[in-house]
C-alpha cells in the first residue's frame, strides 16, 4: 500500500477525539444495536432450524392469522399488513423528527415525535389484539376460561387457539413457543421505544435540546426506533409470509 | 454544563449534521421517496403471500430478497449509515454480516439434516 493510501485510510478511521468522527453516544448506540441485532438474529436462526427440521408439519401462516378487527370472516395477512404499514409510517415520522432536529426546529420535532409515539402505541395495541386472537382462537372467552380452570386443553381434541404447551394449528408446541418468544421480545422493544420517545418528547418540550444547542438525542432515539422497525421487517417475513 | 465543552478544541460532532431550510428540502424528498418504495414492496409482498401460487422455493427467495432490500433502505437512509464514513460502515456491517450469514447457514443446514435423520428414524420405528 502506498503512503498516500495509508494516510487516507488512517484519516477515515481517525476522528480526532472520537472514532469515525461521530459522537460517543451515537457510536455506542450503534454498537448496542449491533449486539441487539445479534440477539434477534440468533432467535430467528433458531426458528429457521426448527422450521426446517419440522418442514411439512409446520403451521401455514395464511390459515392462522386471518382475523381483522370489526370485520367478520377470513382475511389472511390483512391485519399484519396494516401493522407493518403502521410501523414503517412511524419510522418515517421519526426520521422526519430527526431531520427537523437538524434544522433546530423545536415545534416540528415535537409534532413528528408525537406522531411517532401514536404510531408506536397503535402497533403495541395491535399486537395485544393479535396475541389475544392467537391465544383464544375461535373460542369464546368463556370457553377459554374453562380451559384455564379445568386444564382440559391437553386432552380436548377440539382445542382452539394456542398457548405454550399446545396449539390448534399444528402438532408442534414449538410453533407457539417461537411465536410468543420472538414477537413478544420484539413487542417489548417497541414498548421501550415508545417510552424512550415519550421521554424525548418531554425533554424537547422542556427546551433541554435547545439549551444544548443540538438535537442529537433525537437522532439516537431515532436509531433505536428504526432498529425496531428493521427487526419487524424480518419477523414479518419469517413468521407471517414464509 | 457538558464535560467536553470545557475541553478546548473538541470538534462538535453533535452539530455536524445541522443544516438550514434549503438543505432540508432534498433530504425530506429522499425520505418520502424511500417511504413509497418500502410501501410498494410491502404491498407486493402481501399480494404475493396471499394470492400467487409460486413454487415454494421461488416464493422463499423472493421474500428474503425483498426483505433484504427493505432492510438496506432502513439502515442506509433512515438510520443515516449511508452518510457516515466508510470505516464506520465497515465497523457496523462487516462483523454482523459475517457472523449472521454463517449462523444462518449452519442453522439451516443442520435443520435440513435433522429432518432427514428424523424421517429415517420414524420410518424405522414404523416398520418394526
Amino acid at each position: 500500500m502506498s503512503n498516500q493510501a495509508t494516510l487516507s485510510l488512517r484519516k477515515d478511521w481517525d476522528g480526532g477525539v472520537s472514532p469515525f468522527g461521530v459522537s460517543y453516544g451515537k457510536l455506542f448506540m450503534w454498537f448496542f444495536l449491533v449486539s441487539d441485532a445479534l440477539t434477534f438474529s440468533s432467535l430467528l436462526c433458531a426458528y429457521g432450524f426448527m422450521r426446517h427440521k419440522f418442514a411439512g408439519d409446520w403451521a401455514v401462516p395464511n390459515k392462522v392469522f386471518t382475523h381483522f378487527p370489526f370485520v367478520e370472516g377470513s382475511h389472511p395477512l390483512a391485519y399484519v399488513g396494516f401493522m407493518t404499514f403502521d410501523l414503517i409510517m412511524s419510522s418515517v415520522t421519526m426520521v422526519l423528527a430527526v431531520e427537523a432536529g437538524h434544522r433546530l426546529n423545536r415545534k416540528q420535532v415535537s409534532v413528528w415525535l408525537l406522531l411517532t409515539i401514536i404510531g408506536g402505541l397503535i402497533f403495541v395495541g395491535s399486537q395485544c389484539w393479535e396475541w389475544y386472537h392467537f391465544i383464544v382462537g375461535e373460542e369464546s372467552v368463556q370457553g377459554y376460561r374453562d380451559y384455564l380452570m379445568n386444564g382440559k386443553h391437553i386432552i380436548n381434541p377440539h382445542f382452539q387457539g394456542a398457548n405454550l404447551i399446545v396449539n390448534a394449528y399444528t402438532q408442534l408446541p414449538t410453533f407457539g413457543d417461537f411465536f410468543f418468544c420472538i414477537t413478544g421480545f420484539h413487542g417489548f422493544h417497541v414498548f421501550s421505544g415508545v417510552i424512550i420517545n415519550i421521554v424525548m418528547l418531554i425533554m424537547v418540550l422542556n427546551g433541554v435540546m435547545d439549551r444544548r444547542g443540538h438535537y442529537e438525542m433525537i437522532e439516537k432515539a431515532g436509531l433505536y426506533w428504526h432498529f425496531v422497525d428493521l427487526v419487524w421487517v424480518f419477523v414479518f417475513t419469517f413468521f407471517y409470509l414464509l | 454544563m457538558d464535560f467536553f465543552e470545557e475541553y478546548k478544541g473538541y470538534p462538535n460532532y453533535e452539530k455536524a449534521a445541522i443544516h438550514d431550510e434549503a438543505h432540508g428540502k432534498p433530504v425530506r424528498k429522499k425520505l418520502w421517496m424511500v417511504f413509497w418504495i418500502m410501501l410498494i414492496i410491502t404491498i407486493g409482498e402481501l399480494i404475493i403471500g396471499s394470492q400467487f401460487n409460486f413454487t415454494e422455493i421461488n416464493k422463499e427467495y423472493t421474500f428474503i430478497f425483498l426483505t433484504l432490500v427493505k432492510a438496506f433502505f432502513i439502515v442506509w437512509v433512515f438510520m443515516h449509515l449511508g452518510d457516515e464514513r466508510r470505516a464506520m460502515k465497515y465497523a457496523i456491517i462487516a462483523p454482523y454480516t459475517l457472523f449472521i450469514f454463517y449462523l444462518a447457514f449452519m442453522a439451516i443446514t443442520e435443520g435440513v439434516y435433522s429432518k432427514v435423520i428424523r424421517d429415517a428414524l420414524v420410518t424405522v420405528v414404523l416398520h418394526q
